[in-house]
């Protein structure tokens, strides 16, 4: 079955070794940065300047290129045509098809849009490959965050993937007695039905199981938690979101003053 | 006074019509390792859930009687406080898996995360308790990557690393080999000897005789036969009563009809098939 639930790679870096919120605050600067900068350029320069040397900081340049290029690319390749094509600004028209016009504004535009959401999307990926899901659970558990919170985001985080395993096996199972799931798109719907109740019912079963057996090893126990895992938060940690924060703040300063 | 005692434990679920548990006596010592059999639907995993607070805890119903464990009882306990005694692991091992931890060291670390286990007693005794049921080479693997024996074996060690004082297992070994099945029957065995209280429902009646000291056997919610494990698992009554019956058991009393089983005292195992067989000839 999946031995690797989580995008997270195992290695020694710089950023690995950040603490998992300085990671996450990271994150959410350099979108916060990416959307509110008012300069053109800033996304561009943002992936160029910092993201892409990050994850070679970080050692995961190879699996994060493949992930960029695979799977945000298209997407937001197909972000930009769609608001390169129908987003009505501007009027030195460049280019026609049909009934559609594309401008320099509009080009302009899903550029610098498609920019930004490829730097989203991309430093949350960045987040992913170095952080450990366990340790940012720890880490914001330490930090207030309750317990059954942590615990919810995780187990689904796990459990889709068994669910979907557990799906096939449903559709195997039904199959292999005359289920017809590879016909035509309205008797298919109707045959997938009969999987709704092994499945949901199914689930049912293994919720109350399963909160027995975190229940015996005590969930709910009213001690202050621990934690396996050392997380460090170094005063360099404290330092690098200061000054993240300093950033956002200037981002957005700059943003009301010059526009 | 006993460190298990059952009082006239009568349970039924909510919404059915009959209670699951039916006027339950029942006495442990310190240290004893005792088997529960019986048919499907007897009642023994709700008897289980009893002794690990879950009844009435967690599953609403009718409940009266009195539980104690280690002088505490179950009624004007707090579930949470209870686990800490004692121990429960079942039989469906996927479900027993937290499904919060991505390695097998991890997920047999969470119970001692929950009750605050500082950091270095916890690693050691996770250690530990791996060394115990033999799965330290497992402690990298993720825990949905394991074959059912050895998720069972997690489930186990999961709750042994908490070290309860009595712990409570309900068909631990469903999934694992015969030689597996040893095993962790020699692991439980030891247990007790150092003090542990185990109470384990099992099928396997040539397990049962050769490793536990009590067996109850429970029929329609009622105690319907207590005692040595030779006794009860030979006896006429379990037969007629639907039980499982060991091979040897059965191969016995019929020779016995015919003559060919001469000793007083029917098998359970292997071994004491062979030597009455032989005392024969
Ligand atoms: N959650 C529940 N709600 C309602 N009734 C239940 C519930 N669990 C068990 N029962 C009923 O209680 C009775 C005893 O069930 P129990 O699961 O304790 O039997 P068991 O001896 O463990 O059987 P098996 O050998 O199949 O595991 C059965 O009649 C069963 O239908
Ligand atoms: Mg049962």
């Amino acid at each position: 079955m999946h031995e690797r639930l989580s995008f997270h790679i195992k290695r020694d870096s710089l950023i690995h070794r950040l603490n998992p919120l300085t990671k996450l605050a990271l994150v959410l600067a350099l979108v916060v940065v990416a959307f509110t900068a008012p300069w053109y350029w800033t996304p561009h320069i943002l992936l160029l300047l910092a993201i892409i040397p990050l994850s070679m900081l970080g050692r995961v340049f190879p699996e994060f290129f493949k992930t960029a290029t695979r799977l945000i690319l298209p997407a937001a390749t197909f972000l930009f045509l769609m608001q390169a094509f129908f987003q009505p600004i501007g009027e030195d028209v460049i280019f026609k098809f049909y009934f559609l016009d594309i401008t320099q504004e509009s080009l302009m535009f899903a550029f610098r849009n498609a920019m930004r959401v490829f730097v989203m999307v991309s430093t949350f990926t960045l987040f992913l490959l170095t952080t450990h899901p366990s340790e940012l659970m720890s880490d914001l558990t330490r930090r207030g965050l309750p317990g059954q919170f942590a615990y919810v985001i995780i187990s689904t985080l796990q459990i889709l993937p068994q669910m979907q395993a557990k799906a096939q096996t449903i559709i195997a199972a039904q199959r292999s007695r005359g289920l017809d799931t590879e016909s035509t798109f309205l008797k298919r719907a109707g045959s997938v039905l009969p999987l709704v109740g092994p499945l949901v019912f199914g689930s049912l079963v293994e919720v109350e199981e399963r909160a027995i057996a975190i229940e015996a090893r005590g969930f709910t126990s009213k001690h202050a938690k621990t934690s396996l895992h050392e997380i460090p938060d170094l005063a360099s940690d404290k330092f690098i979101r200061w000054v993240l924060l300093a950033l956002v703040i200037l981002s957005i300063a700059a943003n009301l003053w010059l526009s | 006074m006993a460190f298990v005692n059952l009082q006239n434990v009568t349970y039924q679920y909510p919404l059915t019509k009959t209670p699951a548990l039916q006027n339950i006596n029942l006495q442990i010592n310190e240290g004893e390792f005792v088997a529960i059999v019986g048919p499907n639907g007897a009642g023994k995993s709700t008897l289980c859930y009893a002794l690990a607070g879950f009844v009435p805890h967690f599953f609403k119903g009718e409940i009266s009687g009195t539980i104690e464990v280690a002088d505490k009882e179950s009624s004007k306990s707090t579930l949470d406080e209870w686990v800490l005694n004692v121990g429960l692991a079942f039989q469906n091992p996927f479900n027993q898996i937290s499904g919060a931890k991505y390695t097998v060291f991890e997920e047999i670390a969470f119970g001692l995360e929950n009750i605050g286990v500082p950091r270095e007693e916890m690693k050691s005794r996770v250690e530990d308790a791996m060394a115990l049921t033999g799965i330290r080479d497992l402690a990298d693997r993720s825990p949905y990557s394991l074959s059912g024996g050895q998720q069972q074996r997690v489930a186990l060690t999961s709750i042994l690393v908490m070290q309860p004082r009595l712990l409570v297992l309900d068909e631990p070994t469903s999934q694992m080999d015969p030689i597996g099945t040893r095993e962790v029957f020699g692991t439980i065995r030891k247990m007790a000897e150092d003090g542990m209280t185990v109470v384990l429902v099992e099928h396997k009646m040539e397990w049962i005789a050769q490793f536990a000291d009590r067996v109850v056997a429970l029929k329609d919610g009622s105690v319907l036969l207590e005692g040595k494990p030779n006794e009860v698992l030979t006896s006429t009554l379990l037969a007629e009563n639907g039980f499982g019956i060991s091979r040897y058991t059965s191969t016995a009393r019929e020779g016995k009809k015919q003559g060919l089983w001469k000793k007083e005292n029917l098998p359970v195992t292997l071994d004491e098939a062979v030597e009455g067989f032989k005392h024969n000839a």
